[in-house]
């Protein structure tokens, strides 16, 4: 007929209570650091996803370069134009200054990765070039 | 001999002086003599005996000597046997005739036991007991003129039993169940916070893994942070590069003074000046350092050549 003394019941409860606390502080730390992790990786996502947009989209990059490259002040210009998987490189011996600064204005206005760069000049009105652009 | 006993019952007295000895690992049946609880006989307005015993404590109230006392009842043909006791009292008893609760297998009323008791019986060296109006009393044995020893061997014990409250004296039940209860309810409050914290948790891991598979991210934050550090330093390069060439384009230069060559490579840009020998730069140079650039100047014939790290 021995009987179980209440206070260590409650002794119990009070051992479970402060368990419980511990576990519920752990887990409440757990989800203050998942949600900091999300919104670091959320601003990292779209800061890798916009610099990517415009440094490393092949297609996007070749397509613009291409459109101005079509542009009637340039279609004179004789431009030697060597495309490859990393990079498109676009050479004159000879351009007129107007052409030049056409294509310059439209290069450098952009968001092109220019890694090469050379232009002399050759007269009044001309130059030459050499420029490299990578994505 | 106060203290009789078959090979479980034992008659349990205050009074007596008796020693009690039992075999280890017997059980016993205690029956508590009259001294040791308050009986009734009494009619009530109720049927049940659970109905009963709530109204216990206001019919013993003012009848009792101060003490902590539990309460409990049966029935008996149209009227119901009511009981008060002391739960410390009866477990000091026990303490002190060395009989371990362990031990114990059941308490009985004398009571109960002793309903169809004839005559009178000793139950110490001073007292007897005997039946009044159907409820168990007791006397001075001299007051007795008949009275035989109390004899429990071919006794059989009833099934109205008790339970005693061996920490009665500590918490009274109530306030146990409320604090239980307290107790039992917060642990339940924090189980419930535990699991919801756990789930927001699992939703926003969930989550986070919904962006790397959107934004196609690379499997681990270090190489994610490897590539923003590459384009970053490529968006920079180009920035700053643009920024140094505007200034050259929009200097203001003397009339003999062209740029002759624009150059670069391997992140370091070079502008070529004729007309702008050594004596002559300063309002190049002026220009540069009002706009914070940091430059090496290099010079030829009639010319200078600006190196500027991008």
């Amino acid at each position: 007929m021995n009987q179980i003394n209440p206070l260590q019941i409650g002794a119990l409860l009070v051992v479970l209570i402060a368990f419980l606390f511990f576990k519920l502080h752990g887990v409440k730390a757990e989800l203050v650091e998942a949600n900091a992790s999300y919104k670091m990786s959320e601003k990292l996502a779209v800061e890798v996803s916009s610099l990517k947009s415009v440094y490393a989209n092949k297609k996007k990059t070749k397509n613009a370069i291409n459109r101005i490259l079509a542009q009637g002040s340039l279609k004179t210009a004789a431009l030697d134009v060597k495309r490859n998987k990393k990079s498109i490189k676009i050479s004159s011996k000879s351009i007129e200054t107007k052409a030049l600064n056409s294509l310059m204005g439209k290069i450098l206005n952009g968001s092109y990765n220019v890694t090469n760069l050379k232009i002399k000049r050759l007269s009044e009105t001309k130059a030459s070039l050499e420029m490299e652009i990578q994505w | 001999m106060n203290f009789k006993h078959s090979s479980t019952a034992l008659f349990l007295d205050p009074s007596s002086t008796a020693t009690v000895e039992y075999e280890k690992g017997e059980k016993l049946n205690i029956i508590l003599s009259p001294s040791l609880y308050w009986v009734k006989k009494i009619v009530l307005p109720v049927k049940s005996v659970r109905e009963a015993k709530k109204l216990l404590e206001s019919i013993f109230e003012d009848s009792l000597p101060e003490g902590h006392y539990s309460y409990t009842a049966y029935k008996s043909g149209d009227e119901f046997l009511v009981f008060a006791y002391e739960d410390k009292k009866i477990l000091s008893l026990l303490n002190a005739k060395n009989i371990n609760m362990v031990d114990v297998r059941s308490i009985h009323f004398a009571q109960n036991e002793f309903n169809s008791l004839e005559g009178a019986v000793k139950i110490n060296a001073t007292q007897s007991m005997y039946l009044k109006d159907e409820v168990l009393v007791l006397a001075p044995s001299a007051w007795i003129s008949e009275s035989r020893e109390l004899d429990l061997g071919s006794m059989e014990l009833s099934k109205h039993t008790i339970k005693l409250q061996q920490f009665g004296h500590i918490v009274d039940n109530k306030s146990l169940y409320r604090v239980g209860a307290i107790l039992v309810i917060l642990a339940l409050i924090l189980m419930v916070e535990i699991f919801v914290a756990s789930s927001k948790k699992d939703a926003v891991v969930a989550l986070q893994d919904e962006v790397f598979s959107k934004y196609k991210l690379q499997s681990t934050m270090f190489q994610n942070r490897s590539t923003k550090s590459k384009y970053k330093n490529i968006h920079k390069t180009q920035t700053k590069l643009r920024q140094y060439i505007s200034y050259f384009l929009t200097m203001k230069l003397k009339k003999m003074q062209k740029i002759t060559l624009i150059e670069y490579k391997n992140k370091i840009l070079y502008v070529t000046l004729s007309g702008a020998s050594k004596g002559h730069e300063r309002s190049i140079t002026s220009q540069l350092d009002s706009k914070g650039v940091k430059y090496k100047v290099s010079y030829g014939d009639a010319s200078m050549k600006v190196e500027m790290k991008i």
